[in-house]
């Protein structure tokens, strides 16, 4: 009654692939066997309410997200930067428009396989209130490769928590974990099952500079040594100057698109959007 | 203040209503107890009324308080017709006759007794056209030997209908009868009753001319009293007048006391289910509190006093008892009817008609249901109260975990001092039970007290093989169960009390039994046993089982009340040569074949106790016979195939019971050695078939059917104990529904990294097994426990064997794991339907 189905075998391999090193497959490898584009909306809108009460969260957007990059989502609040977070993620059910992840079209997809899906190939981080109390670090990181059923990548596991440094916490429960080092456990739970796109909502919202610093630097090095493609929301400009790429939404629309961003040229774009929403209400 | 208060009870509406639900099952017992006995008091006192009507005076034996006229095994002294003379002549007396009444059984249209061999008496009267207290509905009285007139609601049992001819057995005899009328009783309470004309009645009932009673009607303008003084001027020492007044209230008495167990019983599962119920509740508002600390730390915050959180949580436990003793109230009501129901299946009575109401059943049920859950929430409110203002500004306002060693020390202190009492009390010669009761107490107490402390190895070892095999499904839900040790413990301390009585009650149920099974298969030695169930065995069946060819001997067993000094008992009369063939009666001293006209046999413990000795004489009332000197012949041990303290002689009991009152309660055969007994089965059949209710068993059937009965009484017992289980399945589900809350942010991220609702379901499921079947490991062992000490108390009670019923242990745990497989399902339904998104927002 607990039996769990490994990953469907006809879906493409997560990345990096499965055939290449696991230690250290460079980013320039995984772009040539996968495809360029990890996951895409065509379209999507997102409604809530009816009515004099309804809001339009996501308007008609349509974006690629590339395999290997750190992409950063930006907007002010209620620009609909979570919704569209939420609905790639498969949390969230879009009101009209297509997702697909990692090749995988989630229209039409029941509740059990939208779990699959976030179980096999996607990773979380959220903000806050990352991990199981009852569970060390240790067990927390192989939850979502515990729950699959599957066979922990022993060396897998070792790399990422020695490129985390948490080994020596391993034993504790997070009550017992710092802030940092509890996102940072986050980060590895979120990295052991190789997904093909990690989600972190706000990853950096509860921690002090110098641990979102150690976080962000290491989505980084995720990206650049081990080809992970991650999105993350955020909204701040220091958090998104990591990213090879940034979106900014306003109004549930993408109304901007800045690549190699540095904290100077995403407040430099900001600033623009305010006035252009100020303009926009007025 | 009054407003929040009700404001939260709203927000948290299905918590509140399923503790409603668990102080609604204690309560609706209290409520149930009350209406019962106020419907019986109504309608006894409407049925006696009616079933005493014309009846002023009764003129009975001096001291023979009997009951409404239903027969109850005893042989009351009775009364020469000859007193008619006397009485007609009192002056006020208008009607003046002797109640001629006896057993009279009568065939249904199927041929077998009516009303069976158990259960309500079959009662005899005589017609009498003038009788107020009957009512000819249809066809006429009867008029002689070959005609009957028959009460309703026989007749109907019996499917038979004025016109019909069908048989009866009045005064030992069976007769081919017609029935030529109908009539209406006041009141039977369940029994069947057949009119003959006075002349067969007077032959039937009054053989050597005595009666037990006259019924006298007063003349028009003269009061009972006046009439009572009256009679009672003419009487003989040995005869007593009393007013119809004073009949109606000894019946009602007499009746009461005899269903009062019923009360009795309810009212203790009141208790048990209220005691279970408290534990529900202080944990629901433990748990209510502790999910609120932010609130409450914010209304500290912005300025409400301690006083006023306390009020505002106690408020609240007001509202949940107040709502939950309304909802027991109508539950009592559906109780009380079927407890009226039950009183007529088992007992045959229809008494308790309409379900009475009264003020005191109200307060009382409110008062009780409100006050409990208001203590039991005292304590979690109290702690509400202590909720630091600055806790609304913590991130993380989680439940603190006090250490559990106090509680260990102290549990296991009192267990170890209840089970000393318990051991010293009950593990001697002469059981000591106020300090077995004490002890017992202890240990309950004890248990609930440490059960914390027990709770992380035992669901360790519980959900052993769901971790081994069901991975980390199995370990969440452990570490869910052993989050607070506590709070899994109190949840299941409920089950753990049900399952703990039960357990007791099974311990000592298969104990009697074996005891009993045990004993009447070795201490009787006969090879047939003739029975009629709760009645007496017809005279002519023992006179012609006697004379059967095969049959070496046929012990008559009767029985008459004797007093000798201050001693009372019901001594059984029996004949020395068919006792010693029948019974293997252990003799200490003495001899059973001393048993003659004015020796008799006593028990060892009776002869201890009263410090008697073969050859001591004493000096004896014996049915009739007063002053009658009978000498101890010998000492014999008890047992429970034969249970009395003294056996007399069957010449003594003939010259002490009038020749119409002997009865046999059984008759046991031995074969003569060398004889067919499938052929002596087939005679002693048919003697004992036209007596329509005497059964032939032998001593295997016999030994059986003791078991049987002794099965049968202790089922109603289960069945009110479940009631105690369904409450404890309340409180599993109440707990888990809070915990779900409690974890929804914790949930909704499992639900996020991929955990299906099927995994999120089993990882719940698992946690309420583990719980359940915790509860019930504690109960059991604890139960056993009492049990077993219970047994060694009632050794000397004749519960000799030692048994457990290991189905019954294995089915209690295994039945607590599907408990909890069942208490799982609406709290896993709320759990897998969180959504993920809101479930990862909410707050705390």
């Amino acid at each position: 009654m607990l039996g769990r189905t490994q990953p469907a075998p006809t879906t493409p391999p997560p990345n990096p692939p499965a055939a290449g090193s696991a230690a250290a497959p460079s980013a320039v490898a995984a772009e040539v066997v996968a495809p360029v584009v990890v996951a895409q909306a065509i379209g999507l809108s997102k409604v809530y309410g009816t009515g004099p009460a309804m809001v339009t969260a996501l308007d008609d957007v349509t974006v690629s997200f590339a395999r290997g990059e750190l992409t950063a989502i930006m907007g002010p609040s209620g620009s609909g930067k979570s919704t569209l977070m939420h609905c790639m993620a498969a949390l969230d059910v879009p009101t009209s428009g297509r997702v697909v992840v990692d090749g995988v079209d989630l229209g039409g997809l029941k509740d059990r396989a939208l779990t699959q899906l976030r179980r096999d190939r996607l990773g979380f981080v959220f903000q806050a209130y990352n991990l199981v109390p009852t569970l060390t670090a240790r067990e927390n990181i192989t939850l979502p490769v515990d729950i699959a059923g599957a066979r922990l990548d022993v060396a897998w596991f070792d790399t990422v928590v020695d490129t985390l440094g948490i080994r020596d916490r391993l034993g504790h429960r997070p009550n017992e974990l710092s802030g940092g080092q509890q996102q940072r456990v986050a980060c590895a739970r979120a990295l052991v099952s190789r997904p093909a796109l990690i989600f972190a909502d706000e990853p950096t919202g509860n921690l002090d500079s110098r641990a979102s610093a150690e976080i962000l630097r290491f989505l980084r090095r995720s990206v650049d040594e081990f080809g992970q493609s991650i999105v993350m929301v955020t909204h701040d400009p220091t958090a998104a100057a990591y990213a090879d790429r940034v979106l900014f939404l306003v109004d549930g629309r993408i109304v901007g698109d800045l690549a190699d961003p540095t904290a100077a040229t995403v407040l430099d774009r900001m600033a623009g959007l305010e006035q252009a929403g100020r303009v926009g209400q007025a | 203040m009054l407003r929040l208060t009700l404001t939260s009870a709203r927000g948290h509406v299905v918590r509140f209503l399923l503790t409603a639900f668990s102080v609604m099952l204690g309560v609706s017992f209290v409520a149930g107890t009350f209406v019962l006995s106020d419907s019986i008091d109504v309608t006894l006192k409407g049925l006696l009324s009616n079933s005493l009507k014309g009846v002023d005076v009764t003129v009975r034996a001096a001291g023979s308080g009997t009951g409404a006229g239903i027969s109850s095994g005893g042989t009351p002294a009775t009364l020469p017709l000859t007193l008619q003379q006397t009485l007609t002549a009192v002056p006020g007396a208008a009607r003046v006759v002797p109640d001629y009444q006896g057993s009279a059984l009568i065939a249904g249209k199927d041929g077998t007794a009516v009303g069976g061999s158990g259960g309500a008496p079959g009662l005899g009267f005589a017609f009498r056209s003038d009788s107020p207290a009957f009512t000819l509905v249809a066809g006429r009285g009867p008029t002689g030997p070959g005609e009957v007139a028959v009460e309703k609601a026989t007749l109907e049992k019996a499917k038979l209908a004025v016109g019909d001819t069908t048989q009866v057995v009045i005064g030992d005899r069976t007769r081919t009868v017609q029935i030529t009328g109908e009539v209406t009783f006041g009141s039977l309470f369940g029994a069947t009753a057949v009119l003959v004309d006075e002349g067969t009645a007077r032959t039937a009932f009054a053989p050597n001319d005595t009666v037990p009673s006259f019924s006298i009607t007063a003349a028009p303008g003269i009061t009972q009293a006046a009439l009572r003084d009256a009679v009672t001027a003419v009487l003989p020492a040995t005869a007593e007048a009393v007013t119809g007044a004073t009949m109606q209230d000894e019946s009602a008495a007499t009746l009461k006391t005899g269903l009062g167990f019923f009360t009795t019983f309810l009212l203790v599962f009141a208790g048990v289910a209220l005691f279970v119920g408290s534990f529900i509740i202080v944990n629901t508002f433990s748990m209510l509190v502790a999910q609120r600390t932010r609130e409450l730390a914010l209304l500290r915050a912005v300025g409400a006093s301690r006083a006023q959180v306390l009020r505002m949580v106690l408020g609240e436990a007001a509202v949940v008892g107040l709502v939950g003793s309304g909802l027991g109230l109508g539950l009592g009501l559906l109780i009380a009817a079927g407890a009226q129901a039950a009183i007529r299946g088992f007992l045959g009575a229809d008494i308790g008609t309409g379900l009475p109401v009264h003020t005191a059943t109200v307060v009382w049920s409110l008062l009780v249901g409100t006050l409990v859950t208001v203590a039991a929430a005292a304590i979690p409110a109290r702690r509400a109260s202590r909720t630091a203002p600055m806790a609304a500004l913590r991130a993380d306002a989680s439940n603190t975990t006090k250490g559990l060693r106090l509680r260990g020390t102290l549990g296991a202190a009192m267990l170890a001092t209840g089970t000393g009492l318990l051991l010293s009390g009950l593990w001697r010669d002469d059981p000591q039970w106020m300090f077995a009761a004490v002890g017992a107490v202890l240990t309950v107490l004890g248990m609930l007290v440490a059960a914390p402390v027990a709770a992380r190895p035992v669901v360790r070892v519980i959900t052993w093989p769901f971790e081994r095999f069901g991975g980390v499904i199995g370990r969440l839900a452990r570490e869910s169960a052993l989050r607070v040790p506590r709070r899994t413990a109190s949840t299941a301390s409920a089950l753990m009390i049900g399952l703990a009585l039960i357990a007791a009650i099974s311990v000592l149920a298969a104990s009697v039994k074996a005891s009993v099974v045990g004993t009447v298969a070795r201490d009787i030695t006969a090879d047939y046993v003739l029975t009629a169930g709760a009645a007496s065995v017809p005279q002519p069946v023992g006179v012609a089982v006697a004379t059967l060819p095969g049959v070496r001997s046929a012990a008559r067993i009767g029985h008459v009340g004797l007093t000798a000094g201050a001693f009372t008992t019901d001594a059984v009369a029996a004949d020395a040569t068919s006792l010693a063939q029948n019974f293997a009666l252990q003799i200490s001293s003495g001899r059973l074949d001393a048993l003659g006209r004015d020796t008799a046999l006593v028990d060892e413990l009776t002869a201890t106790a009263q410090g008697w000795t073969v050859g001591t004489v004493l000096d004896t009332t014996v049915g009739s016979l007063k002053q009658q000197p009978v000498t101890v012949a010998g000492i014999f041990q008890a047992s429970q195939a034969f249970s009395t303290h003294l056996i007399i002689s069957r010449e003594l009991y003939q010259d002490a019971v009038p020749t119409g009152q002997q009865s046999d309660d059984a008759v046991y055969v031995k074969a003569a050695p060398g004889t067919d007994l499938t052929a002596l089965r087939g005679a002693l059949v048919t003697v004992a078939k036209p007596y329509l209710v005497v059964s032939v068993q032998d001593r295997q059937e016999f030994t059986d059917a003791t078991g049987t009965s002794v099965d049968t009484r202790l089922n109603l017992l289960y069945v009110l104990l479940l009631f105690s289980v369904i409450v404890a399945i309340l409180g599993i589900v109440n707990t888990l529904a809070l915990s779900v809350v409690e974890r929804t942010r914790e949930i909704g991220l499992l639900r996020a990294v991929g955990l299906r609702r099927r995994q999120l379901s089993e990882m719940i499921t698992i946690e309420a097994i583990a719980t359940a079947v915790f509860g019930a490991v504690l109960g059991t062992v604890l139960g056993l426990g009492l049990g077993v000490a219970l047994q060694h108390g009632l050794i000397s009670q004749g519960v000799d064997t030692l048994a457990v019923s290991w189905p019954m242990v294995t089915t209690m745990i295994i039945a607590s794991g599907v408990v909890g497989v069942l208490a799982a399902v609406l709290p896993s339904l709320r759990a897998v339907r969180l959504d993920i998104l809101t479930a990862i927002a909410t707050d705390g």
